[in-house]
């Protein structure tokens, strides 16, 4: 058993930081987003006119405006697991709280995109394609929300290996953002 | 696993992850608030191609899995291809009326 792991004893998942569980958590929902992916995809291939047409009513500003916030607090988490790492705790709990707030203001625009469409008459239940947009982006919100939830933990019980596992599930949120930005957006 | 990517290379890093989004942006032609239609072929590459580049970067600096095992690198690289290739297989079956 290598002891220079960051978890030795956890077999194959002995060489990835921070609690092997999480990791475990983190490809399985990678795999159900490529999931959902898969079954937009197939429907935009069935009906591109309607796709395109429902498209073009988003803001894909606010999109990617969206994406450079979450871009920039996976940055702050960077920075707060190398903190940590230094054992400087207090700076590593500063980028936390920074992250934390551009994570709220990630949440703050889409609910802002989801009032406005709701106040346009415009429902998961209007057509396919918004079935799709509130059912994908809605469960991403859900896991920036979990994942906020656990960057304030880990910002009072700060270990390095309790920072490297938020920043593991937030950067996999990061992840999953960026592919569905262009799908959902930009790609038509 | 304990080599951390550092400062210099985070920033850099984030540097690529913000020009590419908007070139992202750039390619999609926000600029088209009257006149939209759907992308030409080279903006739906080049959206693909930076969204590629974004994950994996995002992948191996921000994750850190360049400090991983080879095999573990493998599984997100292939995971994360393969969710641009549904993602492609589907934008261009419905371009070029493939399917239904």
């Amino acid at each position: 058993m290598r002891r220079d792991l960051p978890n030795p004893g956890w077999g194959p998942l002995s060489a990835l930081p921070g609690n092997p569980l999480m990791w475990v958590l983190i490809l399985s929902e990678m795999l159900v987003f490529t999931a959902f992916f898969a079954l937009y995809a197939g429907q935009r291939a069935l009906d591109p006119a309607l796709f395109n047409e429902s498209q073009r009513q988003l803001d894909t500003v606010l999109g990617g405006l969206n994406t450079l916030v979450l871009l920039t607090s996976g940055l702050f988490v960077a920075f707060a697991v190398e903190a940590i790492s230094a054992k400087r705790i207090q700076r590593s709990r500063q980028w936390l709280g920074a992250a934390i707030l551009l994570g709220l203001l990630f949440c703050l625009i889409k609910v802002f995109e989801y009032t406005s469409k709701f106040a346009a008459g415009i429902t998961p239940e209007t057509n396919a394609f918004f079935g799709f947009y509130y059912g994908l982006t809605a469960f991403h919100f859900a896991h920036v929300v979990f994942g906020l939830a656990l960057l304030g933990l880990v910002s009072w019980r700060t270990t390095t290996e309790n920072v490297e596992t938020a920043a593991a599930f937030w950067h996999m949120v990061d992840l999953i953002w960026i592919l569905l930005y262009p799908l959902i957006y930009l790609m038509r | 696993m304990r080599a951390l990517p550092g400062t210099r290379r985070l920033l850099i890093t984030w540097g690529v992850l913000m020009a590419l989004t908007l070139v992202s942006m750039f390619s999609a032609r926000l600029d088209q608030t009257t006149d939209w239609q759907a992308l030409p072929l080279w903006s739906a590459t080049m959206i693909l191609m930076a969204t590629g580049f974004k994950a994996h970067r995002v992948l191996m600096v921000y994750l850190n899995l360049r400090a991983a095992t080879p095999a573990w690198k493998g599984v997100f690289i292939a995971l994360t291809l393969l969710t641009l290739t549904l993602i492609a297989a589907g934008y261009l079956a419905g371009r070029f009326h493939l399917v239904g």
